[in-house]
């Protein structure tokens, strides 16, 4: 995949995940930041700090944009959710408007 | 972690500032993403802590606040110091500005949109910040702009070279203004534009009326439809295209129709008598987007048959006088040949003028008959199915 169609997200311990755009914008927030026009898009190479989400977190996240795309796409599996980790992602999910 | 009102609005405010600077023009490093996300992080933690910390409305009054004294302190002193022409120009730029600053800060405020604003049933942020420009910028300049462009078009119209672009950037002020709605454009622009045109083409068909043979005028008629449908896809709204070309045919055909086509030298009777195909067609062609004023055609039309059977009659006499034979039917077969030609090729078979051309046929034979002296001694070929038509 080319840079130019990733992005980088990074968890509050400084987790990087390299993500293609397409899945990132499943998140309506990181969608709006991505086109907001501007002086935004051009100075970073695509890096978005998550302060208040953990590693954990930010790894089920990113497995939940890719999971989207496919069943957007037909493959119609399920999602799973630890229990432990139901509150934090939705919290969130909230955040990022997914 | 809780974040109070003023301290938290510190942070946006911090932020808001550095945009309105890039928007500006002046020296800022860029926005990072990690900017934008503290914003928006702020915002959503101040929306989502519990009551009474819950700073929703305030950040609703302080987005819209946010943008008036932008437009207060920056926006509407550089407007006011611009005059003739360069007052269009600022204008675009600065309604251009506003929708990228409406985007940035509709993007930062987003969770209003989400909870806060539907549940109360406010306005959304967009919209908010369309109408503040609407309110504080557009009532105040409106006018000024409505007289640069509909003197623009009228240079245009005389042939000088104007700049399209800018004229099309402030007709869509008027259009996007509305947020969705065309009423400022019909009202605060349209309205002023059909009556200049009206104004503009009743002045050049006076003019031309008196100047100009028949076939002369409608060409420029059709130039100036042309002309004017081009106008339309090149600047103006595509709604306002019916209207205007309706106005233009009013002022170039309608008013001076009948005039027109009875000229003297270059009339319909004129262009028919002479065969001027080209001519007749586009007559047909402009007259047909009047229906009352095509019967005025169709009429003439009728007429001019009707005319040719007194010569009819005329040769009919000095056939039988000179002992020569005269095949009757055979004449007027001719004569319906002749003009259905004209049915077919300059009026497109408009029923108007197959009917014109059928009842004159119908009525000139008629009166040949009537006409025709009993005791005159005359040779008929053959059988006049004339009493059947009638």
């Amino acid at each position: 995949m080319r840079k130019e169609d990733t992005v980088k997200l990074i968890s509050a311990e400084g987790f990087e995940f390299v993500i293609s755009k397409e899945a990132a914008m499943v998140s309506q927030t990181i969608r709006n930041m991505l086109t907001s026009p501007g002086s935004f898009a051009e100075a970073q190479h695509g890096e978005v700090t998550f302060p208040e989400i953990s590693t954990t977190i930010l790894e089920k996240i990113c497995q939940y944009f890719h999971w989207s795309l496919q069943y957007a796409s037909g493959k119609e599996t399920e999602f799973p959710i630890e229990p432990e980790l139901t509150l934090e992602l939705m919290m969130a999910a909230n955040y990022l408007h997914t | 972690m809780e974040i109070e009102l003023e301290q938290g609005w510190e942070i946006i405010e911090r932020g808001i500032t550095r945009l309105k600077n890039i928007l500006e023009g002046l020296p800022e490093p860029k926005f990072s993403s990690a900017n934008y996300m503290e914003l928006y992080t702020t915002v959503h933690t101040m929306c989502t802590q519990k009551a009474p910390h819950d700073y929703s409305q305030q950040l609703y009054d302080r987005y819209r606040e946010s943008i008036e004294d932008y437009i207060n302190s920056m926006v509407l002193p550089s407007l006011r110091e611009k005059h003739d022409e360069f007052l269009p120009r600022e204008l675009v730029k600065r309604w251009a500005n506003h929708k990228v600053l409406v985007r940035w800060l509709s993007h930062i405020f987003h969770y209003l949109d989400r909870e806060f604003i539907p549940r109360r049933s406010l306005l959304p942020l967009r919209e908010v910040g369309f109408i503040c420009f609407r309110n504080l910028v557009y009532h105040a300049f409106y006018r000024d702009l409505r007289v640069s462009v509909l003197s623009l078009i009228d240079q245009e119209r005389e042939g000088e070279e104007i700049d399209r672009a800018l004229l099309k950037n402030v007709v869509d002020i008027f259009v996007e203004i509305g947020t969705g709605q065309m009423d400022y454009y019909v009202h605060d622009f349209e309205a002023a534009m059909l009556r200049a045109t009206v104004a503009y083409y009743s002045g050049k068909a006076s003019n031309w009326i008196q100047e100009d043979s028949c076939p002369d005028y409608l060409l420029k008629v059709e130039e100036c439809l042309r002309s004017e449908k081009d106008r339309v896809s090149r600047y103006l709204h595509p709604s306002s295209e019916p209207k205007l070309l309706e106005k233009v045919q009013n002022e170039l055909l309608s008013v001076h129709g009948i005039q027109l086509l009875t000229k003297e030298h270059s009339g319909f009777h004129v262009l028919l008598r002479d065969d001027q195909v080209d001519d007749l067609s586009r007559m047909f062609r402009l007259f047909s987007r009047l229906p009352h004023r095509l019967q005025l055609v169709s009429n003439m039309f009728w007429q001019h048959v009707t005319d040719e059977f007194p010569g009819l009659v005329q040769r009919a006499k000095d056939a039988a006088r000179n002992n020569t034979v005269f095949d009757m039917e055979n004449e007027i077969g001719l004569l319906e040949v002749k003009y259905q030609a004209y049915v077919n090729g300059c009026f497109e078979n408009h029923t108007l003028f197959q009917e014109a051309l059928e009842t004159a046929i119908r009525l000139g034979t008629f009166t040949f008959y009537v006409l025709i002296d009993c005791d005159v001694n005359m040779v008929i070929t053959t059988d006049v199915k004339l009493s059947a038509e009638m």
